[in-house]
This record gives C-alpha cells, sequence and structure tokens, in this order.
C-alpha cells in the first residue's frame, strides 16, 4: 500500500506548472507542499465534481497539464465523469484515484463497494486506455514519468493507507481560489 | 416552437465557444444544429450536474461556455450548481428547457411536477431568469449573457417551446 503524504511529496518535487486540484483528504496535506495560482482545492465546491470541472479545464487549456488528486468517495459520486472524459478526451487530462475505501474526513465510514470495487475496471470499462494501478512505491516511481507526460486521457489508481485529515479549512473562499486561477491561465498565455 | 437557427445565431453573436450540456425531446433540434455548427462546440455530458463543472472549468481556463440542460436535469444538479457556477462566481447564461411549462396553464389536463418546481427553485437558488416564447424574444439570449457578465453570477433563460 502506497503512503499518501509520501505520494504527494513526490509529486511535489516533480511538478512544474501543470494545474494541480485536490479535495476533501488531499486538500490540505498539497497546501503544505503547494500553494500557487495553479494549486486549486476543489473544497466546498460540488460534492464529486473535481474531475469534471478538471476536465473542463483541460479542454480550454489543451498546453498545460491539468492533474486532478481525487477521493474514491468523490469518484464514486460521479462515475459518469469517466465516460464522458472517454468521449471527449483530452491529451493534458491526468486523474488520480486516490483510493482508501473511506470516507476520510467524516471520520473514516467505509464507501460503497469498499474492498470490491474495481476503478481501473470501471475507467476501462468507461473507454479509456491509460489506466494503471499503483500500490507499492517502486512501481509508483516508475509511473510518474506516465502522469506528468503520457498522452491522457490518463487515469491512476493509487492504492493508499488509510489517514485521519479533519474537514479541509481555507482561508481563502473558493471564488477567490477560481479566479485566481483563471487571472494565473490568462497573465500566463 | 423555437427556432434553433435563431438561437445559434444569438449564441455566435455572444461568443459563445462552447454548449455543455445533455438532448432532451425540446432541445434535440437545437442541439442537431450545434453539432454542425464550427464556431461552438458541444460538450455532451453523462448527468447535467457534471454540466456545471465542466462549464465552469472551461470559464476558468478562458473560454466562453453556456449551459443546455432540461429543468429535470437542473433540479438533478443542485449541489453541482451551488458548488461550481454559484460559489465560483461564474458568469454563464443556462439555457434550461421547461418542460411541463404548458401543463401551467389553468385547466390544463395533466400537471408536470418539474414545471411546478422550475422557477420556485430558481428563485430559491437566487437565479434571474426570462422565459422564452417566441423567436420575437431571442435577444434574451444576449440580455441573459449580459446579466450574468454584469453580476458575475449564472443567468437563465428558460426555453418554453420546442425547438425546430
Amino acid at each position: 500500500m502506497l503512503n499518501k503524504y509520501t505520494c504527494l511529496e513526490k509529486l511535489a518535487a516533480r511538478r512544474k506548472d501543470e494545474i494541480i486540484i485536490t479535495n476533501m483528504g488531499i486538500a490540505k496535506p498539497w497546501e503544505n507542499l503547494s500553494d500557487g495560482p495553479f494549486d486549486f482545492a476543489s473544497v466546498d465546491s460540488g460534492m464529486g465534481h473535481a474531475a469534471d470541472f478538471a476536465h473542463g479545464l483541460a479542454i480550454a487549456q489543451p498546453n498545460r497539464r491539468v492533474i486532478t488528486l481525487n477521493g474514491d468517495g468523490s469518484m464514486l459520486m460521479c462515475l459518469g465523469t469517466l465516460v464522458t472524459v472517454a468521449q471527449r478526451p483530452v491529451d493534458n487530462y491526468a486523474l488520480v484515484i486516490i483510493e482508501n475505501g473511506t470516507y476520510e474526513i467524516t471520520g473514516n465510514q467505509f464507501v460503497p463497494g469498499a474492498g470490491k470495487i474495481n476503478y481501473e475496471t470501471i475507467a476501462r470499462g468507461a473507454g479509456i486506455d491509460a489506466v494503471y494501478t499503483v500500490s507499492d512505491d517502486k512501481d509508483f516511481d516508475h509511473k510518474l514519468d506516465i502522469l506528468f507526460e503520457g498522452k491522457g486521457p490518463l487515469v491512476f489508481v493509487w492504492k493508499v493507507e488509510k489517514a485521519n485529515e479533519p474537514v479541509p479549512n481555507f482561508p481563502i473562499l473558493l471564488w477567490e481560489r477560481a479566479h485566481r486561477l483563471r487571472k494565473a491561465l490568462m497573465e500566463s498565455a | 416552437m423555437l427556432s434553433a437557427k435563431i438561437i445559434v445565431e444569438e449564441l455566435k453573436k455572444q461568443g459563445i465557444t462552447h454548449i455543455v450540456g445533455l438532448p432532451d425531446n425540446g432541445s434535440r433540434v437545437l442541439f442537431e444544429l450545434l453539432w454542425e455548427t464550427a464556431e461552438i462546440e458541444v460538450i455532451q455530458v453523462s448527468r447535467e450536474g457534471e454540466a456545471f463543472a465542466i462549464a465552469s472549468g472551461i470559464y476558468l481556463g478562458g473560454k466562453n461556455p453556456a449551459l443546455l440542460i432540461q429543468n429535470t436535469g437542473f433540479l438533478e444538479s443542485g449541489d453541482a450548481f451551488r458548488g461550481t457556477v454559484h460559489n465560483m462566481r461564474i458568469p454563464i447564461l443556462l439555457l434550461i428547457g421547461y418542460r411541463g411549462y404548458k401543463t401551467l396553464i389553468p385547466g390544463a389536463p395533466r400537471v408536470d411536477s418539474v414545471a411546478t418546481f422550475l422557477e420556485p427553485t430558481l428563485k430559491a437558488w437566487d437565479i434571474p431568469y426570462s422565459i422564452l416564447t417566441d423567436d420575437k424574444e431571442a435577444e434574451q439570449i444576449s440580455i441573459g449573457v449580459k446579466k450574468a457578465g454584469d453580476t458575475s453570477m449564472p443567468a437563465a433563460v428558460l426555453l418554453a417551446e420546442e425547438t425546430t
């Protein structure tokens, strides 16, 4: 099993100017590593809608990679997104499903299907070919190049240990974070 | 009936780059015309909540999207609406098909419940709207886009007739 904090540290060390979308139990740990205009915490936003929001960004910004770090509980809320992404593919779209089997920030209740569900099978069944399940550090390191440079749409499933992040709280309001991202993208065009 | 051609012309006039939505009987002809319109890309979603999120991403990425969904899908999308276009303050046009509009006429043989819920829900969610019943009123689309731009919030135009 992977440790999500180690994974995030490796991601942060490798990352340059990609857009990174986070939510729920990933948002604050990622903020501790990186908090610039291209880091977008999808918190106080539509539940389950980080992956499709990222799809829209990737469509509008085809020359910039968009990486979404999506909890498995959030993914389950909007599985149709995988089909929508497959039928309107974008090369720069990378979705990571961080699978710990629980709703971490509400006390680690089990998500439906925990232990049975196979997100790789679901993503492939939705029509996405480049899907990778990663459950150990060696494989994680080996596949990092694909996450940053592979032709999308890409879906990764990280099998991670449970953790205990609280409900994330951000002093910068969602609309401020959103328009900060837009401004940074417009200025870098 | 509403002319799909006139609606598409209004959208083009406003520089809409993407229509994000899901077709229904009322918007079928409009979608068919949009798919043939080079200036506007149609992003078809699996469920209407995605449309709010995708359109938000497209807008923040620098393009000019609008939504095209039916009122049934709009009601389904509550938290998606709240957590994306509303909380992110996205100035976006929502074209919403008004299924059941005619069943609200007094004496109609049956009432479609989605029609009874639509306007109260728009009011509850603070979405300004107008109702498009005739091609002569097509400029409501441009007015809706302007309203959204002026407030940096969503504005809706309800399509009360099938498009032809």
